[in-house]
């Protein structure tokens, strides 16, 4: 039998239902057979497709190349997204200066000023590889480990698997930053979704303002006392039910109740961050004070650590650069470079950082073509899946360190490539998960969340 | 546990050497002694080992095939590891007892655990037993199997108490009557008995209900989640489809009883069958029902064979319970099903006149007019002459205090009028660097030497309004500027790509940012970057769009208007602050001199630049007329309770709108066929271009052959026929998994060698020969099933029984789980009175929170609640948005892809929902007219005991004893009633949420 057998075996002794299995939510689901580094995850998804070229991955050799064609040889029959299918590949240098940061002098672009100044915490990958070229399922292969919707992401396997640390609050936690513009790209409920696991384990989004979750709120003009007192009725009637019918789901609805109520507290309690020193806003930026922004949620994400959530995962949308990257990208950067580099920092200053699993990145990357006209102001990238880079600290990683490397154009990985899957099978063994026997039955068959393809650890990139 | 699939080898092996559900580590101690008292069955008791440990390398998939061994037949397993009547010679048994690694099996990359040595004992039995091998059971052909004694015996009561008496266990008694009504009228209706129902007879009931038009409703929730019904598109662009005819069809087709055979055939191939009508076309929406993705970069070509692969999908999973997705990449590698199967039975679906777009343009469509819209229409139409008459009469009852107003105004303005005050900042600041001077008329200016982009922000300081509706702001050239125009920049022309107001508080750490409604400015220009131009949009947080007056004289001042959406009044320990970004493209195009000011008037005075109505009154002009209607409309946007009643009323009318254009010709997409036939391939690997061999379309051999299927019509008669093994099984198994829970085969999508056996062979294999031979007649297989006294028991379990078999897969008891969430809604709002019985017609928006889409959207679309009876509707009828499922439910159906497999679970989250939606609550004032005897009755479809009565008297006396003292809350939690309602209110919520109001007993 799998790993997961002993869940199963005592869902099918005791009778109780998967509501009460996650009350008992400390024990743990998987057998630890590696020594986890990490206890919990911040995953800063960067929804769109930041431009590694622009942010990360120096090429300065593309100056003199710029408005040639793109080798054939280098594109390699790359498919394209229908926006530039067919449209001359002219190559596009990088809007951004460069510059080394930090004893690891690490090459970042001018955009991310305070991402620099943490480069020594972080670690790059920049040789990420994934294979699909277009948003909605290139985002649920980097979250589900599939390009088609139906599989747990990421944080519910976490959230199965390892169980939550805090009684009062769910495991897998959900934040959007707030903006005002028409996303192109919807975050669907399905990227943070349970899949085949059991709802349960699903994140729960956390909204800014009154309700951050929904119905979370008591109606106008119940008070707590008597909603407590009305809990208390509930549940001696249902006791009186489970006396009569021996149905040992009862005693689980009971608690669901129970855990419902002490959430009406913990909750609010929680996304208040009003009660922060100045001092934590200051180091955040100004955009934190303004409740769901990515700042805010930032400061939020390292609130829930504190309080053991196990997956907490941002939402920041609109890395979509099709044109203008000087203005979009810019403002996108602006939304999280200054909160990402305070929430490595505040972590680092709290002790937080050695045992929780920070990563920054999104769905795929840009190509090195400009989209539109390469020389004007307004060209754009179009989505681009060979390479990206993304960015990990804390719990076990190599700071200061960076991994894997592009060819000339950023377009290829030369040396060293990490598949979204590897990702997860590192993320996974960090958390003390072995990828390969961590699995849930479903449909006659075991499903993991690295899939059937071959992944590995990337150990270059442990401590 | 329903969502979690077992593990078909412990449970086989368990169940044949022990009583099937003691899972229980002790017993596996006494597995030796048990062994061999009777012959090994293959199919139960071997095939799910080999399946499980080594069909993955050396089953049917001959590319994973490794050592060219396979053991998914006699012939391959004898020929190489097996020795039948000789264990001790077999290889086979030899590997998997191995102690060297190198020989072991399964090995240890394959990360499979070891076989268990009860697992080899069977194995070592059935070879020393002869190697027996069988097909799979769900491909043979069901037969009436058994002796049924007795001409009372109810078919299903034999089996069941059959079975029971091998394990020694005997049937439950019958639930008491209100528990068999209120299971019953759930079951058959998806609702509670009514008042009259609770005193029906049981056997009357059964067929009242099933006459019941909420009948038909009950059975399409059941197919809508299987044929993934929505009423958008999915992905990205996620465009509203009109489709609902096709669900109002379904419907009718149950409350018809429509044959199941027709009403597959019409579904999958309804414009193929000869003078088709046109809601047989109709039908085939069905097979249109997957997701369409209109993204930007997607290639249509590859949607199109997504849609194709998904109809293939849907029809395994749902018709066949096969898990034929499996096969898109490989050959299956656990059922007979190779690639090139999987692909010919594609090629049924390949010729659709579709070309794999999305929302307006995923053809073939039919024009279909419903003929369950003019009610509906009718309903909104009363509903908006209901609004408009009392508007008009709210609207008319604000004349007097407008008159007395305007008077008040017009002796005001005598005494001078000044629209606008300047405001004089108190701190200029700058993000990037920009040097701010303020000057004294409140004009600030820039120096010279500008970064290339910058945000320039104003604190307003003190002002002498009362409070502030919106913000004007004035754009100078200057001498110091580019050529003396309005910028820095090499053409002296500026672009405003955002405009923000904050409030802070003193002592606050939180800002907040207020919404603008709306900006005017004198000019727009042109940008270079042709996004630059209007004011709007400065409105959002889209650099890439903004404000310019490019193009236009840039030697004299510009000026916009901004107005707020609420009016603020700043707190005294509170600051504006006026934020101008300058974030575009063009380098240092940031505003070199300004002005801004603020006023307090509302309405048109701060959408336009021209003249405020109050200023026309000032200057003379007299309030008739134009000007009249102007102030007037001002009067009335300081009218709170006016305003609501306008939007209320403004949404009536866009909601009737809505409806009407849904009562005229709809599109529907449907099947056709193409007049050039499309080649069909095998796709390597899945992918969607990557051609292999070319297929024609066939049906899946291992089902059961037929070379003359071809086309559509005689697929869908291949599914129904009697001589497939699986249809009317499949079928039979989802129909008993809407009364029980739970199907006889526990794994309802997968029928395959991966799936669970049957609980009861016989009893399935019967039904579902009685389901055809009775002419695939719905209605009669489920009388069949709850008049049997299996279906009538008791739910009440000991702890033994519940030791012994805690998922009831003997039905020695009747079935207690949670009610599926959509019924949960249902059932409040009958229970309360609420419910809108209505049929059909356009979907309903059912109240959800704010934000839920907008949300997720970032604004591109905006959930509006029904006002009005359509609230009030079946959540049948609720509006689907793939990407947004209703928030009311709860373990739903994804409505992605089909799904058959009942989710339960329970979490805090659903405990909220029930407590606080905003429906629920709805539900609880309107019992709250009720006493606990009569809420009960209505809720619980019961008189309640004393302790019950004493516990919810309790209750409300302690509510009581609060809301007396506590008139807002009394108002509030009561919706305008008194504290006696406030107090039931809390009553009925609690009665609600009892876990018997949720739990089908």
């Amino acid at each position: 039998m799998n790993s997961t057998s002993r869940r199963y075996f005592l869902g099918q002794c005791s009778g109780l239902s998967l509501g009460a299995m996650a009350l008992d939510s400390l024990l743990a689901k998987v057998p630890i057979d590696i020594a986890p580094k990490a206890k919990r995850v911040i995953f800063l998804t960067q929804s769109g497709g930041p431009s590694q070229i622009e942010l990360f991955d120096h090429k300065p050799g593309l100056a003199k190349l710029a408005g040639q064609k793109l080798p054939d040889s280098v594109r390699g029959g790359q498919r394209l997204s229908g926006m530039t299918k067919g449209k001359p590949q002219l190559i596009m240098p990088s809007h951004t200066e460069f510059a080394r940061y930090g004893k690891s002098g690490a090459t970042i672009g001018e955009w991310l000023p305070h991402t620099a100044s943490v480069a020594d915490d972080l670690c790059f990958v920049k040789s990420m590889v994934t294979d699909q070229i277009n948003h909605a399922p290139a985002m649920t292969k980097f979250l589900t480990g599939h390009h088609l919707t139906g599989r747990p992401s990421m944080g519910s396997w976490v959230s199965y698997g390892l169980g939550s640390e805090n009684r009062d609050m769910p495991d897998y936690l959900v934040l959007l930053s707030k903006m005002k513009r028409g996303s192109d790209q919807p975050l669907y409920d399905h990227y943070w979704g349970s899949g085949f696991l059991p709802s349960v384990y699903q994140g729960v989004k956390l909204r800014s303002g009154k309700e951050p979750v929904l119905y979370l709120r008591d109606p106008d003009g119940l008070p707590r006392h008597l909603r407590r007192e009305m809990l208390d009725r509930l549940g001696e009637l249902n006791q009186l039910r489970f006396e009569q019918t021996g149905d040992p789901e009862i005693e689980t609805r009971i608690q669901q109740y129970e855990m419902a109520f002490r959430m009406q507290a913990s909750v609010p309690e929680l996304t208040d961050i009003s009660d922060e020193p100045e001092s934590v806003f200051d180091l955040y930026g100004p955009d934190s004070r303004r409740p769901g922004s990515y700042a805010a949620n930032c400061i939020l994400a390292r609130r829930l650590a504190e309080r053991g959530v196990r997956f907490i995962q941002l939402f920041h949308p609109d890395w979509d650069h099709h044109s203008r990257l000087k203005s979009w990208c810019t403002a996108r950067c602006r939304d999280t470079d200054q909160p990402s580099a305070a929430l490595i920092k505040d972590l680092k200053q709290r002790g937080m950082l050695d045992d929780t699993l920070v990563i920054w990145g999104g769905e795929f990357g840009r190509g090195v073509a400009g989209q539109g006209k390469w020389d004007s102001p307004e060209g754009g990238r179009d989505h681009h899946p060979r390479c990206f880079t993304i960015w990990m600290a804390g719990a076990g990683i190599k700071p200061g360190f960076s991994y894997g490397a592009t060819d000339d154009f950023s377009y290829n990985v030369a040396e060293n490539p990490v598949h979204v899957r590897d990702l997860h099978a590192t993320v996974m063994n960090q958390l003390g998960i072995n990828h390969e026997t961590f699995t849930y039955r479903f449909q006659g068959l075991d499903f993991r969340l690295t899939g059937v393809e071959k992944s590995r650890v990337v150990n270059e990139i442990l401590v | 546990m329903e969502d979690c699939v077992s593990n078909p080898v412990g449970s086989n092996i368990l169940m044949r050497f022990l009583r099937p559900t003691q899972f229980s580590i002790i017993l596996l101690a006494a597995w030796s002694t048990v062994l061999a008292e009777e012959p090994v069955d293959f199919n139960r008791d071997v095939r799910p080992i080999l399946s499980d440990n080594c069909f993955a390398c050396h089953g049917f998939d001959a590319a994973a095939r490794k050592a060219k061994l396979r053991l998914d037949t006699r012939e391959g397993a004898i020929a190489k590891v097996i020795v039948p009547g000789k264990p001790e010679e077999s290889e086979l048994i030899k590997r998997v007892k191995s102690d060297d690694p190198d020989e072991f099996m399964p090995p240890d990359d394959s990360h499979k655990k070891p076989l268990k040595p009860e697992a080899i004992a069977v194995l070592e039995q059935w070879i020393s037993e002869g190697v027996e091998w069988g097909k799979h059971w769900s491909f043979v052909p069901p037969v009436k199997g058994g002796i049924i004694k007795g001409p009372d015996a109810h078919p299903i009561d034999h089996f069941v108490s059959q079975r029971l008496k091998l394990e020694g266990l005997k049937m439950s008694p019958l639930a008491p009557d209100h528990t068999l009504r209120r299971r019953l009228a759930f079951d058959l209706t998806g609702l509670p008995p009514t008042m009259d129902q609770i005193e029906t007879g049981f056997d009357e009931l059964i067929d009242e209900l099933l006459a019941s038009p909420h009948f038909g409703e009950r059975m399409a929730m059941w197919w809508l989640d299987g044929a993934r019904y929505s009423d958008t598109d999915g992905f990205q662009a996620d465009a509203t489809r009109s489709n609902w005819p096709w669900r109002d069809w379904v419907i009718d087709a149950f409350n018809t009883n429509m044959p199941f055979d027709q009403f597959t055939i019409e579904q999958f191939a309804g414009d193929l069958l000869p003078d088709a009508k046109p809601e047989q076309i109709l039908a085939t929406c069905f097979h249109r029902n997957h997701m369409t993705n209109g993204e930007g970069g997607r290639d249509p070509a590859e949607s199109r064979v997504d849609y194709v692969l998904d109809r293939t999908n849907t029809t395994g999973t749902l018709f066949l319970g096969l898990t034929l997705g499996c096969t898109q990449c490989h050959d299956h590698k656990f059922d007979p099903i190779s690639q090139v199967d999987y692909y010919s039975l594609t090629a049924f679906f390949d010729n659709i006149d579709e070309d794999g777009k999305a929302g307006g343009g995923a053809k073939p469509y039919m024009d279909y007019k419903s003929p369950y819209s003019a009610r509906a229409l009718a309903e909104a139409k009363k509903f908006l002459d209901q609004s408009g008459a009392s508007f008009s009469a709210l609207r008319e009852s604000r004349f007097p205090a407008f008159e007395r107003w305007l008077t008040t105004q017009q002796a005001e303005v005598k005494k001078g009028f000044d629209p606008w005050k300047i405001v004089h900042p108190v701190r200029v600041a700058s993000k990037e660097g920009s040097r701010l001077r303020a000057e004294a008329d409140g004009i600030v200016q820039v120096e010279k030497g500008v970064p290339v982009q910058d945000d320039f922000s104003v604190s307003t300081g003190e002002t002498e309004l009362d409070r502030i509706t919106g913000v004007r702001l004035e754009v100078f050239p200057h001498p110091s500027h580019k050529d003396g125009k309005l910028s820095f920049t090499d053409d002296g022309e500026f672009i405003l790509t955002n405009v923000k107001l904050r409030v802070s508080k003193k002592g606050s750490t939180q800002v907040r940012d207020l919404e603008l409604a709306k900006a005017v400015a004198d000019v727009n220009g042109k940008g270079r970057d042709s996004k630059y131009s209007s004011i709007s949009g400065t409105l959002d947080d889209d650099p890439r769009t903004g404000w310019t007056t490019r193009t236009q004289p840039a030697d004299k001042p510009h000026r916009a208007v901004f107005e707020l959406s609420e009016p603020l009044i700043l707190g005294g320990d509170e600051t504006l602050d006026i934020v101008l970004m300058h974030r575009s493209l063009e380098e240092r195009a940031l505003i070199g001199r300004f002005r801004l000011a603020l006023t307090d008037q509302r309405g048109g005075a701060v959408r336009s630049l021209g003249k405020m109505p109050m200023e026309q009154l000032a200057d003379g002009e007299k309030p008739e007329g134009e000007l009249r209607n102007k102030l007037l409309a001002q009067f009335l946007e300081d009218d709170a309770e006016y305003r609501a009643a306008a939007r209320h009323h403004a949404e009536v009318k866009r909601q009737f709108n809505e409806i009407n254009k849904a009562n005229g010709k709809l599109k529907v997409m449907v099947l056709g066929e193409r007049k050039v036939p499309r080649k069909s391939h095998v796709l390597v690997r899945g992918v969607w271009d990557a051609h292999g061999d070319e297929v024609k379309p066939a049906v899946l051999p291992v089902v059961f052959e037929d070379k003359s299927v071809r086309d559509r019509i005689a697929l869908a008669k291949w599914i129904v026929s009697k001589r497939n093994p699986l249809t009317a099984r499949v079928i039979t198994n989802q129909i008993w998994q809407l009364f029980f829970g739970a199907g006889l085969v526990r794994t309802p999508n997968d029928f395959g060698l991966q799936g669970e056996m049957p609980t009861h062979s016989q009893l399935l294999d019967w039904l579902a020969v009685e389901f055809v031979d009775s002419g695939w007649d719905v209605k009669h297989l489920i009388k069949l099933i709850v008049t049997s006294d299996t279906y009538r028991q008791s739910g009440v379990v000991s702890k033994e029984l519940l030791d012994r078999d805690p998922l009831n897969r003997l039905l020695a008891r009747g079935a207690r789980y949670r009610l599926p969430a959509w019924m949960l809604r249902d059932s409040l709002l009958a229970a309360s009175g609420l419910l809108n019985r209505a049929k059909g017609g356009p979907p309903v928006f059912p109240y959800q929170p704010p934000g839920i889409w907008s949300d997720q959207f970032m604004g591109r679309f905006t959930y509006r609640p029904s006002l009005g009876p359509a609230a009030y509707r079946r959540t049948l009828y609720a509006f689907w948005r793939r990407s947004s499922a209703p928030t009311f439910l709860f373990d739903s159906a994804m409505r992605r892809t089909c799904e058959v497999t009942p989710r339960r679970t329970n979490t805090p989250l659903h405990a909220l929902t029930l407590l606080n939606d905003k429906t629920s609550l709805e539900a609880a004032r309107r019992l709250a007219a009720f006493d606990v005897k009569e809420i009960y009755r209505r809720v619980l479809s019961r008189e309640p005991s004393e302790r019950e009565l004493q516990v919810c008297e309790l209750q409300r006396q302690k509510a009581l004893a609060f809301y007396k003292t506590d008139a807002q809350a009394t108002e509030d939690f009561s919706a305008g009633g008194n504290a006696e309602k406030a107090a039931m209110t809390l009553v009925a919520n609690l009665i609600l949420n009892l876990d018997e109001a949720l739990t089908h007993e």
